[in-house]
């Protein structure tokens, strides 16, 4: 019989891999290489006038999507406990990917996001605290320090799903009050990843309360 | 010698004159024929559906007749209208003091007929007639007002609130009202924003910043602007319904490609790209 905890797991793998293949989909539409592939189309001011800005968008759209590979692995306990070694080695490529690739990628074309400077500190933000949670989440385990590494790694991905929740806001709202492109940009920039870190941060706590509450 | 040479002038200045006597015989001709030169131009005016198949939908729209020449009773000219430029030949009829024409479309398109109309007062008042009887509109009525066309890169749609009345979706909404629920359809219409008539685009060359924030509408109706103002003629109903009622738009042509500006071509360039990504991306699941 299935335990209340694995109906969760199943819905969680169900829910996340359906977006994921949107997000596969989307990445996809950057095969073949063009400078005016999908989002690129509205973005030519940059890929003619800034030198490096084509290929870091490249880097971050292509490293990006394997990030979020690590939700399907990273939180099962299932895998924790008898895989030991996948654990292990996906999460040192998502660290790898996220330290070195995906986030300061994120950071630099944040800097030229659309929406002004209302959504270029947003997605600057979201990178630097994506790098520094996923660099803490490292230092963590090398302490051996599993649940602060735990801790540490659901606030990282959690930004990193914000790639996911920013999109779906974005459909809501627009199917809702239809507003103007940059003006429901901006306010994704930030509904995308606040909303996350705060529910992971009360996922967080309520963990630790029933764990003290536990061993009392 | 002299003597001879003389005579031979003379004659050769006496049968000029016979000559000259021709060409006023001519020109009299010619006379007749620059006697409706006041007409030459374009007629333009709102093309009314007057018989028509019963629960049809149908667009009025902007009707443009063009009068080239009138020789004799013999008169050229086109009619332009909903995106369809077409020949016209026919007479005119000059009795009882009324000017009345009589023009034929040649028949070989689907929506050709016969116009039949009358000068009175400065507007051409009269009928069209289909001759596919099938159509679902087969007659319709108009009254004309001479129009100059010039392009003029300036102007602009006038400031208005512009609906695109063919865009109604319908959207189910949940309301409570004292404290009892209800759920009613209600249409929703695309709206396009001021950006219309305050940027100009034939005159201003867009960067990637100023589009960004506009929707699909306002970048189709930018982009159609350029080609109203050169009195590009729509065939999408879904184009003609924003400039049809604007003063200085004259659907003169269906082909603008030579016509366009520098600008104008960058702008439309750019403009097609931001519109294909508005259709791509604006309501789905991506950026």
């Amino acid at each position: 019989m299935l335990k209340k905890f694995d109906y969760l797991s199943i819905a969680w793998l169900l829910f996340f891999s359906f977006f994921f293949l949107l997000m596969l989909q989307i990445t996809l539409r950057y095969i073949p290489f063009s400078t005016e592939a999908s989002f690129l189309q509205i973005k030519q001011t940059e890929v003619d006038s800034i030198r490096p800005y084509l290929s870091i968008f490249y880097v971050h759209v292509f490293s990006a999507i394997c990030c979020l590979i690590a939700g399907f692995t990273q939180f099962s306990r299932f895998l924790l406990s008898n895989y030991k070694k996948l654990h292990k080695y996906m999460g040192y490529s998502y660290v790898l990917t996220v330290v070195l690739l995906a986030a300061p990628s994120g950071i630099y074309i944040g800097y030229y996001a659309n929406g002004g400077w209302l959504a270029q500190i947003s997605f600057m933000t979201l990178g630097l605290l994506w790098f520094l949670f996923t660099i803490r989440a490292m230092i963590a385990i090398k302490n051996r320090h599993i649940k602060l590494h735990r801790q540490f790694m659901l606030r990282s991905f959690a930004l990193a799903f914000s790639a996911i929740t920013l999109r779906l806001w974005k459909v809501i709202l627009v199917y809702l009050f239809h507003p103007a492109p940059m003006d429901v940009y901006q306010i994704i920039a930030w509904l995308g990843w606040i909303p996350n870190l705060l529910v992971i941060e009360y996922l967080i706590r309520k963990n630790i309360n029933s764990e003290e509450t536990l061993s009392h | 010698m002299k003597k001879l040479f003389l005579i031979s002038i003379i004659s050769l200045c006496l049968c000029s004159c016979g000559d000259n006597k021709k060409v006023t015989d001519d020109s009299s001709i010619v006379e007749d024929s620059e006697k409706y030169k006041h007409l030459y131009g374009f007629w333009v005016g709102e093309f009314v559906a007057e018989v028509y198949k019963e629960g049809s939908t149908f667009t009025n729209n902007k009707l443009n007749i063009a009068i080239k020449s009138i020789i004799g009773k013999k008169v050229i000219a086109q009619s332009i209208v909903a995106g369809n430029k077409r020949p016209l030949t026919g007479e005119i009829d000059t009795t009882n003091n009324r000017l009345t024409f009589m023009l034929s479309e040649p028949g070989n398109d689907k929506y050709d007929g016969k116009f039949e109309f009358e000068l009175i007062d400065n507007t051409l008042t009269g009928t069209w007639t289909a001759y596919n009887q099938s159509l679902t509109v087969t007659k319709r009525t108009f009254k004309l007002e001479r129009k100059e066309f010039v392009y003029n890169a300036n102007v602009m749609l006038p400031e208005n609130q512009y609906l695109d009345q063919y865009s109604g979706q319908d959207s189910t909404i949940t309301d409570t009202i004292d404290n009892e629920t209800e759920t009613y359809v209600e249409k929703y219409y695309r709206a396009a924003s001021e950006s219309v008539y305050k940027i100009n685009s034939s005159t201003h060359k867009f960067t990637e910043e100023e589009l960004k924030n506009l929707k699909k509408l306002d970048l189709e109706i930018l982009r159609n602007t350029i080609f109203a103002r050169h009195g590009y003629t729509f065939k999408k109903k879904a184009y003609r319904q924003f400039f049809d009622d604007v003063d200085w738009y004259v659907p003169v042509t269906d082909n603008v490609d030579t016509e366009l500006t520098t600008i104008e071509k960058d702008n439309i360039k750019l403009l097609v790209r931001f519109e294909k990504y508005a259709a791509d991306n604006y309501d789905t699941f991506g950026r």
